[in-house]
């Protein structure tokens, strides 16, 4: 039973939409500058999304309004109308801020005053993102938010991979969402792996990340479903592979293992061995650990002629949202069979053994994977499949 | 922190000690257990990378020091003596 | 799906045995601060020497989180050689809020430049996952889930599709909830609670009573049956239409999620019907601790006496503990929406 990825739908600091993402990948456009959204004395740039509209659904949740504006660009690709009635559909989605209740505003006068307004606090009840949306649609399958960090997205489309395969649901809104905020902000500025230059995956004088925000939302369905009411499916999810490193709360592993077990099992699970990889969305940071480690799992594992590349360079690191993005991005670049330059990349030097790709690229294959190393070391590869 | 610049180097060993103990959670050690000239990375107390990066953190709040960059942190963070003679000499003023 | 082992750490202590017997001594007083009870893990319950260093700087959310799950490998007398076998699954409501809290501490008192990296690495929700599986040396899938109305039955439900793929032999699959004074300044206002400390799973009011609790419960879960063996899970349903006779029904009122007028149709059928949370505490994750109570009456073929018996219609209630076979029971939790869900385990 296949699973086809039926609707693609994102929103970042590279565009409102999967074109305007594209468009400026393919003309190396970077949106990056200083902190708007919030006060803050740390001059790391970060990557915001521009003229959101001031008056947001559900109250300003700002993660979940980009949750939603990328699953509404998901529904139309995947020519799905709201009620979703007929079928039973679940929803899946990770994030790191909106699983939080970080308010800083509430929680000052709480300190202060012993009391305060419970606005905040209702707010982040109705904002569990999986469940609110789930809640908007009227979804009637399973709902789930996870929070894995950095490899939230990917692993929430890993986990819709298996709910379609164990029949518990015909479809599932997958992908993930984060929005800047001033928390993970100074933390990741404590941790020293911002960057205060716009960020260089894999390149020798990488210097660390740069944060952004933004959602990526891939609409799952059992195949027959989707040849059932009429579609013609093009590209499928076929493989999901998830490992640990034990070994850090912060750091990735050194030789890499548990991302290598991750590709390794995302590959064996969509039943293609690497040779038949033609390209590799990586989760390139820009951070010096990360790189390190994943380009030399992505060299022993598929080769030193691998095409691969990061497209953090003009979403920045979207946390919860990346693996979401990443996915709506590796399935749209095998659907067109072009991969954007690696932004950000000049030289490698010795760290690195192999060089991401220095241009826009045309491929032809019909496999290509996606990786994402999460903060507290684990690690998650999706495998996506073109016809 | 303005009775830093007074305080002379044994001091300063034992109130880093005590930091440390406190900010990095060192459970069942006491200040007298850190020798001054003990590893403090990798063997000896075998702190790691995010202990370092407390350490950074350590040195901005309670004496106003920022180290620049990791490398210059890896030889100030060797020992309680480096450490020390570091705050030492930025605190003179 | 077997259940080969349970680690818990809650109100009265760690380990299955003490939960066992808090089931037996039934309820028991609550802390009280300002007239306000909670049943909370106190730091000794936490103390622990011999597991390893790495815990060090791990904060009470990631320490109730990693000796649950330690004590429930432990439990299953499992020494699993190949360290990809294990998995991990972690279900939540708030996460590590505590920390985050101590965190924004940080920013308002020492600015945005001094703020502490352990405090916010700790204070991701991934950060207990992250303990666990480097304490246990294990590198199988790994994953946080945080959900406001059935973090267990999703983590359940995950570490069930895990195994049926293979991607892992055991599956250590729990839920950790806190408190803090922000939870509880929030939980005073928006829920009822309990003056006289004692939820009452069984009154079924649309604004029932709550005593907060918090803790952490894992469990062992099996693709093969193992020597330890507390009982199969047969089933995780989303839908009321679950057609079976089971031996007991436990449920998971406990004043936390709304309306509990829907658990009074379950009564009426008859069958005997139990609820525990007036000994761990009123949480988003208090199915997990009732499970655990399930499973514990399915292998020792004893039920124990509801800690609360107020109700107010004719019932069957367990009201004595009492040696019983038990081959089957039902665990269901009915939230806000009125949506359903039902774990069904077998002996």
């Amino acid at each position: 039973m296949k699973v086809v990825i039926s609707g693609i739908g994102t929103i970042s600091a590279a565009g409102f939409n999967l074109e305007e993402n594209l468009n400026s990948m393919k003309n190396g456009k970077r949106n990056a500058g200083l902190v708007s959204l919030f006060q803050n004395v740390l001059a790391y740039p970060v990557l915001e999304v521009k003229n959101l509209p001031e008056k947001m659904e559900m109250e300003g949740i700002r993660t979940f309004y980009l949750a939603l504006t990328a699953a509404k660009e998901a529904f139309i690709d995947a020519n799905l109308s709201m009620p979703l009635s007929g079928f039973n559909v679940g929803v899946c989605l990770g994030t790191t801020v909106a699983s939080q209740l970080n308010d800083i505003d509430f929680y000052s006068t709480f300190r202060k005053f012993g009391n305060a307004d419970l606005k905040a606090v209702e707010r982040f009840l109705r904002g569990n993102l999986s469940e609110a949306l789930a809640h908007l649609i009227k979804a009637t399958g399973p709902s789930v938010t996870v929070a894995n960090a950095c490899s939230s997205g990917t692993d929430a489309i890993g986990i819709a991979l298996l709910w379609l395969r164990s029949g518990i649901c015909d479809m599932v809104i997958a992908g993930g969402a984060d929005e800047l905020n001033r928390v993970p902000y100074c933390g990741f500025g404590s941790l020293g792996i911002l960057s205060k230059s716009l960020c260089a995956p894999f390149d020798k004088d990488r210097t660390g990340l740069n944060l952004g925000e933004g959602a990526g939302i891939v609409i799952l369905e059992r195949e027959d479903v989707y040849i059932k009411r009429g579609g013609t499916p093009l590209l499928y999810l076929s493989g999901y592979g998830s490992a640990a490193d034990s070994y850090h709360l912060t750091a990735p592993r050194p030789d890499g293992k548990g991302l290598e077990s991750a590709i390794k099992k995302a590959l064996s699970d969509s039943g293609i061995s690497a040779k038949d990889v033609c390209f590799v969305n990586a989760h390139g940071t820009g951070t010096i650990d990360n790189d390190k480690v994943e380009s030399a799992v992505l060299s022993r594992i598929f080769g030193e002629n691998i095409k691969y590349f990061s497209t953090k360079g003009y979403t920045g690191h979207t946390l919860g949202g990346a693996g979401g993005i990443e996915a709506a991005y590796t399935a749209a670049a095998l659907k067109q069979q072009w991969i954007p330059a690696s932004a950000g990349f000049i030289s490698k030097g010795d760290q690195i053994p192999i060089s991401p790709v220095t241009v826009n690229t045309n491929i032809s294959g019909s496999y290509a994977v996606s990786t994402s190393l999460a903060f507290g070391g684990n690690n998650a590869a999706i495998v996506v499949e073109k016809v | 922190m303005e009775e830093v610049n007074k305080m002379n180097l044994d001091d300063i060993r034992k109130l880093l000690k005590e930091l440390l103990i406190e900010s990095l959670s060192l459970e069942d050690i006491e200040p007298d257990d850190i020798g001054d000239d003990e590893i403090l990375f990798g063997e000896g107390l075998g702190l790691d990378s995010l202990d370092a990066v407390e350490i950074v953190v350590l040195l901005q709040r309670n004496f106003g020091l920022e180290v620049k960059d990791m490398n210059q942190g890896k030889e100030i963070f060797y020992s309680i003596n480096t450490l020390a003679k570091y705050v030492y000499e930025n605190t003179r003023t | 799906m077997y259940i080969s082992g349970i680690g818990i750490v809650f109100t009265r202590g760690r380990g299955i045995d003490c939960f066992e017997n808090a089931l037996k001594q039934g309820w028991a007083d609550p802390f009280w601060t300002d007239s306000f009870p909670a049943y909370r893990v106190s730091k000794d319950i936490l103390s622990d020497k011999t597991v390893s260093k790495k815990l060090r700087r791990a904060d009470k959310f990631s320490k109730m989180a990693v000796l649950s799950a330690v004590d429930a490998y432990k439990d299953s007398g499992l020494i699993l050689k190949n360290d990809e076998k294990l998995g991990v699954v972690l279900a939540t409501a708030f996460g590590p809020h505590t920390t985050t809290f101590s965190f924004i501490d940080d920013i308002l008192d020492y600015g945005d430049a001094n703020v502490s990296p352990t405090k916010f690495s700790n204070s991701v929700h991934n950060a207990a996952v992250s303990y666990i599986s480097t304490v246990l040396e294990s590198r199988g899938p790994t994953v946080t889930l945080t959900d406001f109305s059935y973090p267990f039955q999703n983590a359940l439900l995950l570490a069930d599709s895990w195994l049926k793929e293979d991607r892992c032999e055991h599956v250590l699959c729990g839920c950790v909830d806190e408190l803090s004074a922000v939870m509880e300044y929030a939980c005073k206002i928006k829920l009822k609670t309990a003056a006289d400390g004692k939820i009452k799973p069984f009154m079924f009011s649309d604004s029932p009573v709550s005593v907060l609790g918090e803790g952490s419960v894992f469990f062992m879960l099996s693709k093969e049956k193992c020597e330890n063996n507390y009982g199969n899970v047969s089933q995780i349903s989303f839908s009321k239409a679950l057609k079976n006779n089971p031996d007991i029904t436990i449920i998971d009122a406990d004043g936390m999620a709304g309306d509990e007028s829907g658990y009074e149709e379950i009564s009426n059928n008859g069958l005997p019907i139990s609820g525990y949370s007036p000994v761990f505490g009123s949480m988003i994750v208090g199915s997990a601790f009732n499970f655990a109570a399930a499973c514990l009456m399915l292998r020792n073929q004893l039920i124990y006496k509801c800690p609360v018996l107020d109700n107010n219609t004719n019932m069957n209630l367990c009201s004595t503990i009492q040696d019983e076979k038990i081959c089957e029971i039902n665990c269901i939790k009915i939230c806000r929406s009125k949506k359903y869900s039902i774990i069904n385990i077998i002996k």
